[in-house]
């Protein structure tokens, strides 16, 4: 473990030149998150969430400031190296689970792997992994349209983790499932969180980011409390 | 290695999942395939066809009057001028020829004649008995015929026979139905089929008399229409063309008499018959430009139904390549599909055109036929794949954040 922050913002501002004029989503926003930490973001609609998922997904970039990811200036890097980070480096977990429709639950979760190693896996990293969230080998062969909604989301973070990344992204992961089902989902979460993941959630429910170790809350695309 | 490519994997699922929508896209690439290869066979088949009937005659030199022989303007030819070769320009061409080869001087006219009460339309041959044999032979399943025919006697082509069912023996009368003067001739003989020649003695509908005959009826005695040359030996046949035209044709500016072979005519026939198969075949490109723009369609329905898609692969870590590539194949497995229904049909179809068409598909499967079929397939893939090229672009350079909000 290193002192060097995993994710930093700094002074980091996201404008949207819109036809109604220019809106700015985050304002100078500043933040460090390192190695392990679990940081839950939450915060109203509007409020500028999910701008800064996207910005820590590097699925976009400052319009000023600078962000770092493992050290390095995202605003430097090509749209490959990007792409590539983006597969390596960060594992993300949606509230629409957004798994591929066309390929069942294995393929979905190897699917990272082809895409790093540019062959089909034969480690059976992505068996292990599913049966570790508890999807079976039965259930792993269906489409992601046969399965619950449970059932897919842990498909979609045996995805997110299959090619070891040290960041997990969640956007309202437990969103769109009933309680129980979120708790279980969390629980998977805080495992990770425990065997090491940096683990950062955004979340409009307090029961949810009671699980992180540090909360930011934003409001109006400023950091209101951390 | 593209069977084990999860990109491939992907196109093939989203094929099959619109089975129906991709199926009606490649209709158009099969009827593409379908006509060019079809065109191009046929096309083909006939040149084929018409090289091999003329290479029977590929020995013959053909001397004909230059019919262009015109006049300055204001110009009017003599009525007693010659309008066939010479007595004078045939000895000069026997001469040349000497015993490399055979000379047959023919007579020629297009005109009328009865048989059983019914008038008919066709050339009349007017040669030598003594020159028939020696080029055309009798079939004798009509009767025992012979090429030796008197004045009185006349040889009938085999469609002319088949037509009025005649047979040795069999009287015909020549000359205008109307005419006071319709001589009688017997039937001494039934010729083989001959096809298309290069010699100019097309006899399958026409009727070969004795030149004595000929020339008593119509008169022009010793003003041939043609004279055929037979040579010994193939490779001398441009010697001896070069020598006729030196002799006979001493006016440069104004050749009297004009001579060909089977090669000249091989080459014109070829060439207009290659040009209206380009052009046929041009035309069938056509429907695989509608085919193109179909599958453009199509492919941008597929884009455009799996934007969220799109999203996914982009922000979990999927190169602009690798999606580019995704639809290049569904482009390119649409174009297989619609390539090979095409291929298949073509050979079906293409075989039955051929028969009806030319009446034989002896030439079908050589290669210069039957390459017709991969070059289409060839062609129907390649217009696939680039109408696949901008909806391909579209995808893998869409913005992923865009691209996931989509529903």
């Amino acid at each position: 473990m290193t002192d060097i922050p995993v994710i930093q913002l700094a002074d980091v501002t996201k404008t949207y030149h819109l036809e109604s004029g220019d809106f700015t989503a985050l304002n100078h926003v500043s933040l460090e998150i390192k190695e392990n930490d679990f940081v839950a973001i939450m915060g109203p609609s509007g409020s500028g969430k999910s701008t800064m998922m996207n910005q820590l997904g590097i699925l976009d970039v400052p319009s000023s400031g600078k962000l770092y990811i493992s050290g390095r200036d995202v605003a430097e890097m090509s749209n490959l190296e990007r792409t590539h980070m983006r597969r390596d480096t960060i594992g993300y977990i949606f509230q629409k689970f957004y798994l591929i429709p066309l390929l069942s639950a294995y393929e979905n979760v190897e699917y990272p792997l082809i895409l790093k190693y540019k062959k089909r896996d034969t480690t059976g990293k992505a068996t292990i992994l599913l049966e570790q969230v508890g999807i079976n080998k039965d259930m792993s062969a269906h489409r992601p349209t046969q399965l619950s909604g449970g059932q897919q989301q842990r498909v979609a973070i045996a995805r997110a983790l299959v090619n070891d990344p040290k960041i997990l992204l969640c956007d309202e992961p437990t969103g769109n499932l009933d309680s129980k089902t979120g708790y279980q989902i969390m629980d998977i979460l805080c495992g990770l969180h425990r065997e090491g993941k940096t683990v950062i959630i955004v979340t409009h429910d307090p029961k949810i980011a009671e699980y992180a170790q540090r909360t930011i809350r934003l409001v109006d695309g400023r950091i209101a409390e951390s | 290695m593209i069977k084990g490519d999860i990109f491939f994997n992907l196109a093939v699922r989203s094929v099959r999942l619109n089975f129906l929508r991709s199926m009606l896209a490649a209709i158009g690439i099969v009827i593409g395939v379908v006509a060019i290869s079809s065109m191009g066979m046929l096309g083909t088949n006939m040149q084929l066809e018409v090289k091999e009937q003329l290479s029977a005659t590929a020995n013959t030199i053909v001397i004909s009057s230059d019919t262009v022989r015109m006049g300055p303007p204001g110009f009017t030819p003599s009525s007693s001028s010659s309008s066939g070769i010479t007595k004078t320009e045939l000895t000069k061409i026997t001469s040349i020829v000497g015993s490399n080869g055979t000379v047959i001087p023919i007579y020629s006219t297009s005109g009328e004649f009865t048989i059983n009460s019914v008038a008919g339309r066709g050339s009349i041959y007017g040669i030598d008995p003594g020159d028939i044999g020696k080029f055309l032979s009798i079939n004798q399943t009509y009767g025992n015929g012979t090429t030796e025919i008197g004045t009185g006697e006349v040889l009938v082509g085999s469609e002319l026979a088949e037509e009025f069912n005649l047979k040795v023996g069999t009287r015909i009368r020549i000359g205008s139905f109307s005419s006071s003067s319709r001589p009688e001739l017997r039937i001494a003989g039934v010729l083989q089929p001959r096809g298309t020649v290069a010699d100019g003695v097309s006899t399958d509908n026409a009727v070969v008399v004795n030149s004595n005959w000929y020339t008593n009826q119509y008169g022009g005695k010793n003003e041939w229409t043609q004279v055929n040359v037979i040579v010994k030996d193939v490779d001398n046949i441009s010697d001896i063309e070069s020598a006729i035209d030196d002799k006979v044709n001493t006016n440069a500016k104004s050749p009297s008499v004009r001579i060909t072979d089977a090669s000249s005519q091989l080459a014109t026939e070829t060439s207009t018959l290659s040009t209206v198969t380009t052009f046929i075949m041009a035309i069938g490109g056509i429907s695989l430009l509608v085919a193109a723009v179909s599958i453009f369609n199509v492919m941008m329905m597929s884009v455009s139904e799996r934007i969220q898609e799109i999203g996914i692969l982009l922000s979990i870590g999927t190169e602009k390549g690798e999606v580019r590539r995704m639809f290049m194949y569904e482009s390119f497995i649409l174009g297989l599909l619609g390539a090979g229904i095409g291929g298949a049909s073509s050979l079906i179809i293409g075989y039955s055109v051929v028969d009806a068409m030319i009446g034989t598909t002896a030439y079908f499967f050589q290669p210069a036929s039957i390459l017709y079929v991969p070059a289409a397939m060839l062609i129907g893939v390649v217009v696939c794949v680039i109408s696949g090229v901008y909806p391909a672009w579209m995808a893998s350079n869409m913005d992923p954040i865009d691209a996931l909000r989509s529903e």
